[in-house]
């Protein structure tokens, strides 16, 4: 501790310590009572006698204070001032103008030239020491805010830069997945993770596409936190061939698990069959999603179920909304950032807007385009809200397979060669569980097949629906063609499946090694009764007659261009086919 | 003016009370200053520099009203509202004034001094 | 933004009355009056005829307090909101939930 060698202070404000002092005055006298008034103190002072050698000290010295004559020769004391203050920079350094000055506009080019205070003559030592305290707690609490300003820049720099890394972390599990497709625009400002914002967009192995939008309650880390399980959850499930409503149950699960009571997910499951032509949808508290086709609304789908992450599994609803589609039609949806926007005058874009932006859509132009430039438009000088995530998805004509890519090569030697499984399902099951993931990770063992798992999981899909739609629960496909039907073919399914009895979905794999790679074949048995097909008007083609009735359309074609052989046998409710795949 | 004392006894003594041991170099160092800003003065009356005039005697007043030579600095106020006016003539007088009054002032010290050594 | 509670006239009803904007900064009252209710107390009504806004932390809210007054065996009534809030309540589907009128 150097303590003041004089007075053991009284003068120095608590914990300060002594301060550094420059004075400039250009009389001796004057300044030598000054400068032995503030030692006295215990201050350490620097003196000079004018301008010049002020601000040069100024330089060397480093003062907390700085007493400045007003008048003197040599530089005087306002241009010095106007120097050292410009020295300063952001550093608060009190200065104060000695002054025997009273005319009103000479006091006032002194805060002008940025004095902060006044100290007229005769000095006066009770008031020398009050002014210098007051002036250093002032400069004290500067320095703590400006500190705690560096502090808070510092702390939101790095803030800033561990949300960086978290969202590449992030990226990693909740990467973009096919929402780069040619059939999806979408807008997610990079960081909206950390405001509660999720898409993501995921291929199904058998053709067509699951789309997730969320929005999360709350902000930063905690938002960011619960979009995790559900990425991993999506992109896990989605690649696997589980259907919107599997996930969705197993996201809501997962969620209410998790999350605090007060937080949940409003959401949106998408799933798009680009063959049949049909969008399902299911909306949790998000706002409407917009059919559009050309620039009319078709179709708003609204909220109909609570969000994720609140109800038990037993009281959560899967239901979905089943919309047909043509090629072109385009589904928007987005969370709620973009109704929220606001223009300058504090009006909020709102589902008007959308509205407007949607069908005052010239031609040509796509409504995504269309949305964004107007939000641009209305929001104007506003900046962008950064929780704000539009998508658009287009449905386009797709024959069969989607164009998934292969896995990697993976080592032939491992995994099963020889195995036999036979799976079935029974009565209630056959409502409640769908068991196609199932089947495709038995399948998926086998590190030739894995390479193929989307026609594999087409194989099985075909071969499942058609036992179930057409075997188990009788309904005629040709229902699914015509617009009238389809409505009734979906409720009708929904109806019978709740009443099945006495039924049966068997599947029997076996794979065999070959020197070329392998074999699986797949037997699909039901318990229907299959159906008259010599009435059967759909029965007209070459290839129904050879088949046998229930495989109409597309499934007969998928079938037969992926499996090496098919067979059908009474009347189709006994499918067998064979798979080659090669090293 | 009569009334107002060549020293403010009271200012000095808590002067003394600061300075300690360099009450007389104070002095000393004041005396020294007033001589040069009196021959300033004169010089920028000769040469009609009224603002050079007003300078001075500003600041001249201000040592003045530190040290406690009261009176004197009454004069350096009057001269520098002369100087502020433009008026040099009037500045003349004064500037007489003010020479004279600093020999009392001299006089002042010497006394308060030799009583201080004895 | 202020909160005001009082009892039903059966005596066993708590009503929670929200001034002003329902969110965030709410938080701490809100969960104090229905903290401070009294163990008697079977069921709640909010009062939103004064709210001018409800946000998504507010529904956040009225699930904690659905929590705490039992879950789905809490009987808790949401009432007298305005359009907009209706709106935001019928969007998230909270009428599953909660007695909405």
């Amino acid at each position: 501790m150097d303590a003041p060698a004089t007075e053991p202070d009284a003068g120095i404000a608590a914990g300060s310590g002594p301060l550094r002092v420059l004075i400039a005055d250009d009389s001796d006298s004057d300044r030598l009572i000054l400068k032995t008034l503030l030692t006295r103190l215990g201050h350490h002072v620097l003196d000079a006698a004018n301008g010049h050698e002020a601000v040069a000290l100024f330089h060397s010295g480093q003062p907390d204070i700085v007493l400045l004559d007003a008048l003197m020769p040599a530089m005087d004391g306002m241009e010095a001032a106007r120097e050292i203050k410009r020295c300063a920079g952001e550093r608060m350094v009190p200065l104060i103008f000695i002054t025997s000055l009273s005319a009103a506009e000479d006091l006032a080019r002194c805060l002008e030239a940025g004095g902060d205070g006044f100290l007229s003559k005769p000095y006066n030592r009770v008031m020398i020491e009050a002014k210098i305290n007051a002036f250093n707690r002032m400069r004290l609490m500067h320095q703590t805010l400006s500190d705690q300003r560096d502090l808070m820049h510092e702390r939101n720099r790095k803030l800033l830069e561990e949300q960086h890394v978290a969202r590449r972390v992030f990226d990693n599990v909740a990467h973009t997945g096919c929402l780069d497709a040619p059939n999806i625009r979408y807008h997610a400002s990079p960081l909206s993770i950390f405001s509660g914002d999720v898409l993501f967009a995921s291929p199904r192995p058998a053709g067509g596409m699951l789309v997730f939008a969320g929005d999360f309650t709350g902000h930063g880390l905690p938002a960011a936190m619960g979009a995790m399980p559900v990425a991993e959850t999506f992109y896990g499930m989605a690649g696997k061939g589980f259907d919107g409503a599997d996930i969705l149950r197993e996201i809501n699960q997962k969620l209410v698990h998790i999350l605090p009571k007060d937080m949940f997910c409003c959401g949106m499951m998408v799933e798009a069959d680009f063959e049949l032509g049909q969008l399902n949808v299911w909306n949790g508290g998000l706002p409407d999603a917009w059919l559009v086709r050309s620039s009319v609304v078709l179709f708003r789908l609204s909220s109909r179920h609570l969000p994720l992450g609140i109800l038990s599994t037993d009281q959560f609803s899967v239901e979905m909304e089943t919309i047909r589609t043509l090629p072109g039609d385009k589904l928007l949806l987005m969370t709620d950032g973009v109704l929220e926007c606001s223009n300058e005058a504090g009006e909020l874009f709102a589902e008007r807007g959308v509205r407007h932006a949607i069908e005052g859509l010239s031609s040509g132009l796509h409504p995504f385009d269309a949305l964004m430039s107007e939000i641009r438009r209305f929001t104007g000088r506003q900046k962008f809200r950064d929780d704000l995530t539009l998508c658009c998805l287009e449905m386009f004509y797709q024959e069969g397979l989607a164009a998934l890519p292969e896995g990697t090569v993976p080592s032939s030697l491992a995994g099963p060669a020889e195995w036999n499984c036979v799976y079935e399902i029974r009565e209630c099951t056959l409502e409640k569980f769908n068991p196609l993931p199932l089947l495709l990770h038995i399948c998926m063992e086998v590190p030739g097949l894995r390479r193929k798992s989307g026609e594999i999981y087409t194989l099985l899909s075909e071969l499942y629906n058609n036992a179930l739609e057409h075997g188990v629960l009788e309904l005629p496909s040709e229902w699914k063609y015509t617009s009238e039907g389809f409505c009734q073919y979906y409720s009708e399914r929904a109806k019978r499946l709740s009443g099945v009895s006495d039924h049966y979905i068997r599947f029997s794999f076996h794979h065999e090694p070959m020197h070329w790679g392998g074999r699986l074949r797949i037997i699909c048995e039901d318990s229907g009764q299959g159906f008259d097909f010599q009435n059967h008007p759909a029965l007209q083609s070459m290839e129904m007659e050879q088949s046998g009735p229930r495989y109409a359309g597309r499934g007969l074609i998928l079938l037969k261009r992926l499996a090496d052989s098919i067979r059908f046998h009474n009347q189709g409710s006994r499918v067998e086919i064979s798979y080659d795949w090669y090293f | 003016m009569v009334d107002i004392p060549h020293l403010d006894e009271e200012a000095l003594a808590e002067l003394r009370d600061v300075m300690e041991d360099e009450f007389s170099l104070l002095i000393e160092t004041y005396l020294t200053d007033s001589k040069e800003r009196i021959e300033r003065l004169k010089e920028a009356m000769m040469k009609g520099d009224s603002d050079a005039f007003t300078k001075a005697a500003h600041s001249f007043k201000g040592s003045c009203i530190n040290i406690g030579a009261t009176r004197l600095g009454e004069l350096c106020q009057k001269a520098e509202t002369a100087g502020r006016n433009g008026d040099l003539n009037q500045g003349s007088p004064v500037v007489d004034e003010i020479s004279t009054e600093f020999q009392r002032v001299i006089e002042a010290f010497d006394t308060l001094m030799v009583r201080d050594v004895g | 933004m202020s909160i005001h509670t009082r009892r039903g006239h059966d005596g066993k009803t708590l009503i929670i009355k929200i001034d002003g904007r329902f969110d965030f900064s709410t938080h701490q009252a809100f969960r104090d009056a229905y903290e401070h209710g009294g163990t008697d107390i079977q069921s709640y009504i909010v009062d939103l005829s004064q709210a001018t806004y409800l946000d998504s932390s507010a529904l956040g809210m009225l699930l904690l307090l659905r929590d705490y007054a039992g879950g789905d065996d809490a009987s808790i009534a949401i009432e007298n909101c305005n359009s907009d809030v209706r709106k935001i309540l019928t969007i998230s589907n909270f009428e599953q939930l909660f007695i909405i009128r």
